[in-house]
C-alpha cells in the first residue's frame, strides 16, 4: 500500500544489445485489457533466445497477464484484448492474421497446476507430436522416448507407458507436462508458476531442467519464488500493478536494484 | 449462547475440580443426544436406499408373476415367434421388440451425434448472448409432454414426411444396393422411421444439457494446455473434452435411451401399431409399450393379459442388458486409457 506513493512509470534496463543476444520476442508498447479494466500498462521487455527471463512482482501484477499474451491463450475468451506489437522473430503475433494453431506450436506452455490429458502416458506425449506431424510407429516411439528423456522422467515411466498419465505423481505429471511441450519441438517455453504446486525435490527437479533446456529454447517464467527466479533466470522482470518496473540481468536486479520498488519486494518489504 | 459457552471455562479454571466435573457430563449428555440423531438420521438414509430395492424387487416379482401364464404356455417361442393374433390366442414377441430396437436405434443414430455438436457449440464456441437462448430451448423442449409429440408427429410431422421426405429416400437411397430394401415400399408416413424421428427429437435434450453440464465441468486449464499445444477446437473436443468426459456423456446417452426404449404415448401415435416386421424401416411396426398402451383394454383373456405383462417383463429385461452393456463399455473405454 505504502508503494502507492510511487507514480514514475519509467523502465529501467540495464541491457544492452552489444553483449551478443538475440532477441527472439520482444514486446513493444502493450496494453491489455479484460473488459475495460487495464491490466498491463505500456510493457516493453525482451526475450533472448538461450535465456530464462523470470517475471516476479505480486499476485495480480500482470505476471501471468503478459505470458498469456505471448501465445494470445487470452483470445480463448471473449472482451480480453491486447493492443501493441509483440514481435516472434520479426512477426508481430497480436495481428489478427496470425494463425493461432501454429503461434502455440512455436510458443509452449507448461502451467501452474499440471495437466496431464486424460489418455495414457505414451499418448500424452503422441498426442502433440501427431498434431504436425505423419510418423511412422519407430519413429514415434524415438521421438516420445526422447521428449520424456528431455524432461528427466523416461526412467520413471519407461515400464508404464500405457498407464494414465492422470495416475503420475504431482511432480511426475509436471514433467510429462514439459515433455509434452518439449515434444512438439517449439521455439519458446513459457512456465507459469511451474512449481507452485509441487513438493521441493519436484521443484528442484524442474528448476535443473529448466536450466537444461534453455540451451535450445527461449524459456519465461512467471514465479511468486524470489528464490527460484533467482536460481534458474538469466533476466529478471519486476512487475507491480501492471507495470513492468525494472527489468535487467538477475544478478543485477537481485543485488543492485535501481528501483524503490523493486528493493522492497525483493527483500519481503511488501508483496 | 456465546457467553455461556464460555463463561464456565473461565470458572472452572478460576475455581477448580467440582465445576469440572459436571462440565464433563454435560457435555457427556450433549453428546450422547448428538449420537442419537447420528444414529436415527442414518437409519433414515438406509431406510431410504432399502426402499428403492423393496420396490424394485416388487415390480419384479409382480412381472414375473404376471406373466407366469403366457411363459408356461409359449415358453422361450414368445421371444422368437412374429405372429400376434389375439383371436386365436397366438401371441410372439417378435415384432415388438424388433421395432423397439430399431426405433431406438434410429433415435440414437441422429440424437447422439447432434446433441454432441449442440453441446459442444455451446460450450466450446458459441457467443455468450447465444448461449443461453439455444440452452434455454433444449430445455424446454425436453419439458414438452410425450402427448404432445405424439399429436404433432401425426398430424404435422408424419405427413410432412409422406410428401416430402420419404418419397425422396425412396427414389434415392432406396436405389443403392445393400440397403436400398430399408428405404423401400410406398411412403405411408407413419411407420419406424417417423417413431425413430419423433423419439430422435425427444431424447436430443436429455442427451444435450447432460453432455453441456459435463463438458463444461472440464477444467478451463486442460483446454488450455491442449489450445496451447496448438489443437484446434475440434481437437481439443475430440482428444481432450470427450474422453475426459466420457462417464457423463455415457451417462447422457443411456438416459437418452432408457427413455426411447420405454417411450409409450408418442411412438403409439405414429408407429402404425402394426404387429409385423417388415425389412422397410417406412413400413409400420410396433414396439413393446405402444402394444401394450393399445391393447391392454381389450385384453380380456388372461393369456392375453399375461402376454401383455410378458412384454413388460421383456422391456424391463432389455433395459437391463443395455445399462449392463453401458457399464462394460466404460469398463473398456477405461482400460483403453489406461485408468
Amino acid at each position: 500500500m505504502t508503494m502507492a506513493n510511487f507514480t514514475v512509470p519509467t523502465v529501467t534496463s540495464t541491457v544492452t544489445s552489444a553483449d551478443g543476444l538475440t532477441e527472439k520476442i520482444s514486446v513493444r508498447n502493450l496494453d491489455f485489457f479484460y473488459g475495460d479494466h487495464r491490466a498491463l500498462k505500456t510493457i516493453n521487455v525482451a526475450l533472448y533466445h538461450g535465456k530464462v527471463t523470470a517475471f516476479i512482482g505480486p499476485s495480480g501484477c500482470g505476471k501471468s497477464t503478459l505470458l498469456r499474451v505471448l501465445n494470445r491463450m487470452y483470445d480463448l475468451y471473449p472482451n480480453q484484448r491486447a493492443t501493441g506489437t509483440v514481435q516472434l522473430d520479426h512477426d508481430n503475433i497480436l495481428s489478427p492474421s496470425q494463425d493461432l494453431n501454429l503461434l502455440r506450436a512455436k510458443v509452449g506452455m507448461v502451467f501452474q497446476k499440471p495437466t496431464p490429458f486424460p489418455m495414457t502416458i505414451y499418448e500424452n506425449i503422441a498426442f502433440g507430436i501427431r498434431l504436425y506431424e505423419k510418423l511412422p510407429k519407430s519413429e514415434l516411439d524415438g521421438r516420445v522416448q526422447h521428449a520424456l528423456e528431455r524432461a528427466a522422467l523416461w526412467n520413471e515411466v519407461k515400464d508404464k507407458l500405457g498407464a494414465n498419465g492422470q495416475s503420475l505423481s504431482g511432480g511426475q505429471q509436471q514433467r510429462l507436462c514439459i515433455a509434452r511441450t518439449v515434444a512438439v519441438r517449439p521455439e519458446v517455453i513459457l512456465f507459469d508458476e511451474p512449481c507452485s504446486a509441487l513438493d521441493p525435490i519436484s521443484t528442484a527437479k524442474i528448476e535443473e531442467l529448466i536450466d537444461e533446456l534453455k540451451e535450445d529454447y527461449t524459456i519465461a517464467i512467471v514465479t511468486h519464488n524470489m528464490q527460484q527466479a533467482a536460481r534458474v533466470s538469466d533476466f529478471t522482470a519486476f512487475m507491480y500493478l501492471g507495470e513492468l518496473v525494472e527489468y535487467g540481468e538477475t544478478t543485477k536486479i537481485f543485488t543492485a536494484p535501481n528501483d524503490r520498488r523493486t528493493q522492497d519486494y525483493i527483500t519481503g518489504r511488501f508483496g | 449462547m456465546e457467553s455461556r459457552g464460555r463463561q464456565p471455562v473461565a470458572d472452572v479454571a478460576l475455581q477448580g475440580g467440582n465445576i469440572a466435573v459436571a462440565e464433563v457430563a454435560d457435555r457427556g449428555k450433549v453428546l450422547q443426544k448428538l449420537r442419537m440423531t447420528d444414529i436415527g438420521f442414518r437409519w433414515l438414509t438406509r431406510g431410504a436406499a432399502i426402499a428403492v430395492l423393496l420396490i424394485l424387487g416388487g415390480i419384479i416379482v409382480s412381472l414375473v408373476w404376471g406373466s407366469l401364464e403366457a411363459i408356461g404356455k409359449f415358453g422361450f417361442g414368445f421371444l422368437v415367434t412374429e405372429s400376434w393374433n389375439p383371436v386365436t390366442e397366438q401371441f410372439g414377441a417378435l415384432s415388438p421388440i424388433y421395432g423397439t430396437i430399431v426405433t431406438s436405434i434410429i433415435a440414437m443414430v441422429i440424437a447422439v451425434p447432434i446433441g454432441l455438436f449442440i453441446a459442444l457449440f455451446l460450450t466450446e464456441l458459441c457467443p455468450m448472448f447465444l448461449r443461453r437462448p439455444i440452452g434455454i430451448a433444449i430445455e424446454l423442449l425436453a419439458g414438452i409432454p410425450s402427448i404432445i409429440y405424439g399429436i404433432w408427429g401425426l398430424f404435422v410431422f408424419a405427413p410432412f414426411l409422406q410428401q416430402h421426405v420419404q418419397p425422396f429416400l425412396i427414389n434415392t437411397l432406396g436405389n443403392v444396393p445393400g440397403i436400398g430394401g430399408l428405404f423401400a415400399g410406398p411412403p405411408y408416413g407413419i411407420g419406424v422411421l417417423t417413431a425413430g424421428l419423433i423419439l430422435a427429437i425427444m431424447v436430443l435434450p436429455f442427451i444435450t444439457s447432460i453432455s453441456r453440464d459435463v463438458f463444461s465441468a472440464v477444467p478451463p486449464v486442460l483446454k488450455e494446455a491442449a489450445y496451447g499445444l496448438g489443437c484446434t477446437t475440434w481437437e481439443v473436443s475430440r482428444y481432450v473434452v470427450l474422453p475426459f468426459t466420457r462417464v457423463g456423456v455415457i451417462g447422457g446417452v443411456m438416459l437418452g435411451l432408457g427413455r426411447a426404449l420405454g417411450e409409450t404415448m408418442a411412438v403409439t401415435f405414429v408407429i402404425g401399431n402394426a404387429h409385423r416386421i417388415s425389412a422397410s424401416i417406412m413400413a409400420p411396426g410396433t414396439t413393446i409399450s405402444a402394444t401394450i398402451a393399445n391393447e391392454f383394454t381389450e385384453a380380456v383373456e388372461p393369456i392375453y393379459t399375461s402376454s401383455l405383462i410378458l412384454l413388460g417383463l421383456i422391456l424391463f429385461a432389455i433395459t437391463f442388458i443395455v445399462l449392463a452393456c453401458a457399464r462394460l463399455l466404460l469398463m473398456r473405454l477405461n482400460a483403453r486409457v489406461g485408468a
